[in-house]
């Protein structure tokens, strides 16, 4: 039963603050599939910078945690201005630009991964070994049943996604450039009236959502992989947009979608093990998530409505 | 003021070979190709290499231009076949995307759509013993059937209940891969190869190994479909009811409405074609070269068939010239590595950069009208 919830949360955390990402650029007006591209790319400067800092000053690469978090967050965000120059300055097509940017992360990492490992190292070698971060457990809270399990074994990153995630809700709903970047989604025009540049606020939106994939990316790659290699690709961007779209463009309800998400995954595995059935059964039980989203959509998503302008160039002569 | 209308027309000189509206849909594809080999031959130069000699090896490996040797039975005509061979289920698939587009539709899930008709067809023919007259038609019937459901499936979700179709098809994706999966391990596991059975050869749409004129080649039986189908879709989309249709609801869904459109039953028609054609990309795929399938994995050809509908406008005709381009760059990447000695992956970045440079095409559009505007105001001033 612990494991169901320690497992969960370290999936669902990272996946949930993709999403946050997700919720400022699309709720800004531009439509965002590339969040995949940026937790690769984010994750693969993080880790790289990781990996050459510990070379550089030969501590254990474990330990490097912090400092590639704070990378992998600046790598997310600087290959973020691709999409946003690309969808705002260049009014290409939005959905044409997340989909070239996925395909050139993955080509890029892949390729740079096993030049800077031949050079750097001298070994032909397409990842770079992380390990796995190290997790506390706070002590007298941990004893509380049920609940205990969420003070247990945490990886230090779920705190910080917690403490981002906060404050990615107040910046969105309590402050003024978040009013602004959710009118800028559904009303430009009037935003454009109010002496306010819609570019500008985009532009940030997707920034802020390069940044926090980054962010994530460098988290799965300290947990569940361990490493940085190709198989970052998960398809989890795709996964933290299906939350997002789940919870109908709204930080709260996605939340409830991700953990969703991460409870009926590691449940699923649980239920597998404690059957004791041979591990090709594994598989019928990893569709649990998707399964259940899709029957839940049916009852909740005759409601959901796309911000407005979402997808649309923004064209300051229109009415 | 006279220097800066020089600087103008200087750069309107420059662009002179993409300035003719009429071919811009040709012209920016083309430039932006070229920019992007320009970009990589720079990266190959920093890495040390001969940029040319690299790019001739990429064609070499892909069958357009001779090697300088060729191993036993093997020759320039078996590595163009081949190519065919890797581009055939690249095309249907490109296709797919591009129907889903017109409609107004993302169709996110073809690599899973691709999963489910192959194991489908895999499982009804590929075992079957049937005669091969039987088993080919059977297996492209099969294929597009599959495909054409699942695709459907998600085209009536979102009209029945409003889900969003990149959120069902990503879902259907990972469902797809996780329950083939088990299937395969439980049923139709090979303990070798780990993975699926591989197929009778009656069933699978490639001929291998077929002996003309000493040589031992793989022929793509799909192809000439694919190219047939292609034009069967731009038939399809510009000269009947049907198509026009699905492009209305694609362009102004409301508007289509107005006018006495059935909205939802286009969008779940546009979703079977769509559905369908990458069922056909689908047993191409695993009944055609590979002949069996592997467990958990998702083909990348599905999103990457995505950037290839878009680099081809979504148009059909385009998109033939696309995946060819793309399936050049893939296919002859092996032997550029071994005899260039650089890394196989510098492909797939090539294409990356293609691809950006072509999302680019609407801006370079834009300001090239914005230019010929200034060249024409700047000629009323001189006269």
């Amino acid at each position: 039963m612990d494991t169901i919830i320690i497992d969960g949360l370290s999936f669902a955390l990272p996946l949930f603050i993709m999403a946050i990402g997700g919720i400022y650029s699309e709720k800004s007006g531009i439509t965002n599939l590339a969040l995949e591209g940026f937790q690769g790319f984010g994750a693969f400067i993080g880790a790289m910078s990781a990996v050459l800092i510990a070379n550089a000053s030969g501590a254990a690469v474990e330990n490097m945690f912090y400092v590639a978090l704070i990378f992998a967050m600046i790598g997310g965000m600087g290959f973020s201005v691709i999409h946003a120059v690309l969808s705002i300055k260049f009014k290409a097509n939005q959905v044409i630009s997340g989909v070239v940017i996925n395909i050139l992360a993955l080509a890029l990492t892949t390729f740079l991964t096993t030049q800077i490992n031949a050079l750097v190292f001298g070994a032909a070698s397409d990842k770079f070994r992380l390990g796995v971060s190290e997790r506390f457990t706070i002590d007298g809270l941990a004893n509380i049943p049920v609940i205990g399990a969420v003070f247990t074994d945490v990886y230090p990153f779920e705190v910080i996604i917690i403490v981002i995630a906060i404050f990615a809700w107040y910046v969105l709903y309590k402050t003024k450039f978040g009013l602004r970047l959710r009118a800028s989604g559904e009303n430009p025009q009037s935003v454009d009236a109010a002496g306010v540049n819609v570019y500008k606020i985009r532009f940030s939106a997707v920034l802020i959502s390069g940044m926090l994939s980054g962010l994530a990316g460098m988290c799965f790659a300290y947990s569940i992989s361990a490493q940085f290699s190709s198989g970052i690709y998960m398809g989890y961007g795709f996964l933290a947009i299906a939350a997002l779209i789940f919870g109908n463009w709204r930080i709260l309800p996605t939340l409830a979608a991700c953990l969703l998400f991460g409870f009926a995954k590691s449940g699923g595995m649980y239920i597998a093990q404690a059957m004791a059935l041979p591990s090709s059964f594994t598989d019928l039980f990893m569709i649990l998530p998707y399964v259940l989203t899709l029957l839940l959509l049916i009852f909740f998503s005759k409601t959901n409505r796309a911000p407005r302008a979402l997808g649309e160039i923004y064209d300051k002569g229109k009415r | 003021m006279s220097k800066d209308n020089k600087k103008t027309s200087l750069r309107y000189r420059l662009l002179w070979p993409i300035r003719n509206e009429k071919w811009q849909p040709i012209t920016i594809p083309v430039a932006s190709i070229l920019f992007s080999f320009i970009v990589a031959a720079i990266v190959i130069l920093l890495l040390g290499k001969n940029p040319i000699q690299a790019f001739y090896n990429l064609f070499q490996g892909a069958g357009i231009f001779p090697k300088a040797t060729y191993a036993g039975y093997k020759s320039m005509l078996t590595d163009f076949l081949s190519l065919l061979d890797a581009m055939t289920p690249l095309v249907f698939a490109s296709l797919a995307v591009a129907v889903a587009l017109r409609a107004g539709l993302f169709n996110i899930g073809v690599s899973g759509q691709m999963l489910f008709s192959g194991f489908i067809a895999t499982i009804i023919v590929g075992y079957s013993g049937l005669d091969a007259f039987v088993a080919k038609p059977l297996v492209l019937l099969i294929g597009m059937i599959a495909g054409g459901l699942m695709g459907g499936l998600v085209g009536w979700l979102k009209y029945k209940f409003n889900i969003h179709e990149v959120v069902t098809t990503i879902m259907l994706n990972y469902i797809a891969q996780y329950v083939i999966s088990f299937f395969i391990h439980n049923y139709y596991i090979d303990p070798v190869s780990r993975q699926s059975k591989y197929i009778t050869e009656a069933a699978r749409l490639t001929l291998v190994n077929f002996e003309f004129a000493n040589l031992k080649m793989d022929i793509p039986l799909g192809f000439i479909l694919a190219i047939a189908v292609a034009i069967f879709v731009k038939f399809l989309l510009d000269k009947t009811v049907v198509g026009f249709e699905i492009k209305a609801v694609g362009s102004n869904r409301d508007a289509a409405k107005y006018t006495g459109i059935k909205v939802g039953s286009n969008m779940i028609l546009a979703m079977i074609i769509s559905g369908g054609l990458a069922g056909l990309a689908g047993v191409t795929y695993y009944l055609g070269d590979f002949a069996s399938i592997q467990p958990k994995v998702l083909t990348s050809l599905g999103f990457d068939s995505i950037a290839v509908a878009l680099l081809g406008n979504s148009h059909p005709i385009g998109i033939i010239f696309s995946s060819f381009l793309i399936s050049i760059i893939d296919q002859g990447s092996t032997y550029m590595s071994s005899q260039a000695g650089i890394r196989q992956e510098i492909a797939s970045v090539i294409i990356g950069l293609i691809l950006l440079f072509s999302a680019c095409g609407a801006y370079v559009k834009h300001k090239v009208s914005r230019l010929k505007e200034k060249e024409v105001d700047r000629k009323d001033s001189e006269s």
